[in-house]
């Protein structure tokens, strides 16, 4: 797994943060999903070649502080706004994956001043019946793999959700899998919908929405229930790639993003 | 020493093929194995169980909360409770109990626990589980990071509107009333006794030893894994310079006792294999919400009662491996009493709850091996920790009212 490049803790407020920052060029902010979120994927590596590219880890991730003193979805993206000025930065574009993106969506909603555009790739926080997706909450950790990817033997699944070398890394793994997830949980449990249905028609930046067709969490269905709430956004479905598409097919998916903001 | 009756009332119609069929007991059965034809038979069947246990001495019954779970069709054990009061005169009525975060509010705890305080004469013990994962955030939904504040901010609600004289307002972050004012009151004073099932946290220790509750052990892996956790207890007891007191402890063994060791096997072994087989047979990703426990707990290692190595090795046991790794107490009543007094007295614990109607076993059983455990078993345990006195058991009434025979 690559280094992250530049990290460092950021306080914001009095709550350390991770952030990676790598590239030159107009800022761009990724705020990652529930997995694959450690080391620097070639998709950012690609990406950090126009932008100046910002990776924070969420509270609750890694190395950042906990959750503790939000107690809700407004308290988590009023966070995200202190973020933005801890970073120094005013109208960054946003790429956000999974609950990154909802957070991202969140902001651009709320605070449509802080965001430039916006890269919603499969996003959380709508709740379709009819897809329910896997129960990432009770997914057996040696499923994950083969949840995640649309192919589990693939090197890059390999790669990135990587089998615990020994027990004490096994260990290790699930404290952090259970800290990042119970996190999420706190605010998405047990179903996302909290409300963005009621926000998004807020969002008036250019929005590139992205889904994989192979996708078991976000089906490519949310693309569309996505783009239609959004005034002017465009759908692109990535097929044959899973959940972490940015990580199995990095170059598709920085094209997609790079085409939409260089636009 | 005190014994109390417990039943988890199972749904006993589960396919033979049950656990290599379907994922997972709890949380997601397939309803379409429920028939309510035979589950109407079952809650009559165990409420005479109950009774029946009351009638021939044990000192109390004890009833408790699941939901989605084909091994314990008592969402509502307050309904039970209040079904037992009026056919029992002096048995405890032990509810084991209403997992507080799950009510909204929580007066509902206080209000219907004072109910069944009242109704009964005081004979209630009031249990306050946080509740498995399974039951309260699959289940119910409860978020699993707030799951345990919630639980001590609904105790506190509970305890207040049990105890302080006049109306107040409440300004939690979880509830918020103006008029807090519960009608009835507990009849025992200050409150009816607090019992704490629990699986090993020492969080939880300490927190009951400081509120001055019972802590039960409630696993189903026996006397033998019970006094390892139970040593550890004790000790933090010491620690806190608590005294060591048995009847602050409780907890559950399960029990089946026949005429001889040959027959008790005979007998009782398809039900001990169906319980561990089909009725703990449960999915891992649903045994632990992310953040059920907190990250200070697993880092401790702490595992949950129904881990995977667990219940993996558990597929594989026979009567024989229950009966010596101590899950199970089996036999003939000399076998059952002296591995009874010797499991008592290495657990130290002076409330202990048997479970003696097991996976599938019938009534006609159930009824046999509870008549020979009161008859055969109970009075060689009687005398147990006679030097010691139980601050934590409920204080009744001397003059309670009966219910008068229904007029024609």
């Amino acid at each position: 797994m690559t280094k992250r490049p530049n990290e460092r803790t950021v306080m914001v407020g009095s709550l350390p943060i991770q952030v990676a920052s790598a590239g030159s060029g107009p800022p761009l902010v990724y705020l990652h999903g529930a997995y694959g979120y450690l080391g620097w994927p070639d998709f950012l590596e690609g990406l950090s070649g126009r932008f100046t590219v910002h990776a924070p880890l969420h509270p609750g991730f890694g190395e950042s502080g906990d959750a503790d003193d939000f107690d809700d979805l407004l308290d988590l993206t009023l966070f995200h706004l202190d973020l933005l000025d801890a970073l120094g930065l005013e109208r960054p574009d946003v790429v956000g994956h999974f609950f990154g993106a909802m957070m991202a969506a969140e902001v651009a909603a709320i605070a449509g001043n802080r965001v430039n555009r916006l890269v919603l790739a499969a996003p959380m926080g709508l709740w379709l019946e009819d897809h329910p997706g896997v129960d990432y909450f009770a997914a057996a950790p040696d499923k994950l793999r083969s949840i995640l990817f649309a192919d589990a033997e693939s090197d890059a699944a390999k790669r990135w959700l990587p089998d615990p070398g020994s027990d004490e890394e096994r260990h290790l793994q699930r404290i952090e899998r259970t800290r990042s997830l119970a996190t999420i949980a706190k605010f998405m449990w047990p179903i996302p919908d909290k409300g963005l249905k009621k926000r998004l028609h807020r969002i008036s930046q250019p929005t590139q929405v992205i889904v994989a067709e192979k996708d078991q969490l976000v089906a490519p269905a949310y693309g569309c229930a996505f783009a239609e709430r959004i005034n002017g956004s465009k759908v692109e479905v990535i097929s044959g790639a899973g959940h972490l598409f940015q990580l199995e097919r990095p170059a598709d998916t920085r094209t997609i993003v790079e085409k939409f903001l260089t636009a | 020493m005190k014994i109390c009756w417990f039943h988890l009332m199972p749904y006993r119609h589960l396919p033979p093929d049950f656990e290599q069929k379907y994922r997972s007991v709890w949380v997601d059965p397939p309803s379409h194995l429920y028939d309510a034809e035979k589950a109407h038979v079952l809650y009559n069947e165990y409420l005479d169980e109950l009774e029946h246990a009351a009638a021939v001495g044990f000192d109390g019954i004890c009833v408790n909360e699941h939901h989605n779970n084909a091994y314990g069709i008592m969402p509502s054990p307050n309904l039970m409770a209040a079904a037992l009061v009026r056919r029992t005169t002096d048995a405890a009525i032990v509810v084991m109990g209403n997992s507080l975060a799950l009510y909204n509010p929580p007066l509902r705890v206080a209000e219907e626990f004072a109910m069944l305080d009242v109704a009964s004469g005081g004979r209630l013990v009031a249990g306050f589980p946080t509740g498995t994962s399974m039951d309260t955030n699959f289940a119910y939904g409860a978020n699993p990071a707030t799951l345990r504040d919630r639980y001590h901010e609904a105790h506190d609600l509970i305890i207040r509107a049990w105890t302080e004289p006049d109306l107040f307002a409440f300004n939690g972050k979880y509830t918020q009333n103006r008029y807090v004012n519960i009608w009835p009151r507990p009849l025992q004073k200050p409150h009816p006794p607090v019992w704490v099932p629990g699986s090993g946290s020492v969080e939880t220790w300490e927190w009951t030893s400081r509120m001055n509750y019972v802590y039960c052990y409630l696993s189903y892996s026996g006397y033998k894994h019970g006094t390892r956790v139970m040593k550890g207890f004790w000790r933090e007891m010491e620690n806190l310079g608590v005294d060591d007191n048995p009847f602050r402890a409780g907890f559950l063994q399960l029990v089946a006792v026949s005429e001889t060791d040959a027959k008790a096997e005979e007998e009782y072994a398809p039900h001990i294999e169906y319980f561990f087989k089909k009725n703990l047979h449960v999915y891992p990703g649903f045994t632990e919400a992310p953040g059920y426990r907190s990250i200070k707990t697993l880092k401790k290692g702490v595992g949950s009662n129904l881990s995977r190595s667990h219940s993996r090795k558990r597929t594989e046991m026979k009567w024989k491996d229950f009966v010596e790794e101590g899950y199970v107490i089996g036999g003939s009543p000399e076998t059952v009493a002296d591995r009874m007094r010797e499991a008592v007295e290495g657990l130290r614990v002076g409330h202990l709850m048997v479970l003696l109607q097991i996976g599938s076993m019938p009534k006609d059983l159930t009824m046999k091996n509870t008549a020979l455990f009161a008859s055969e078993v109970m009075p060689k345990l009687r005398g147990m920790w006679s030097g010691y006195e139980d601050h934590w058991w409920p204080n009744p009434i001397s003059n309670r009212a009966v219910p008068d025979p229904v007029a024609g």
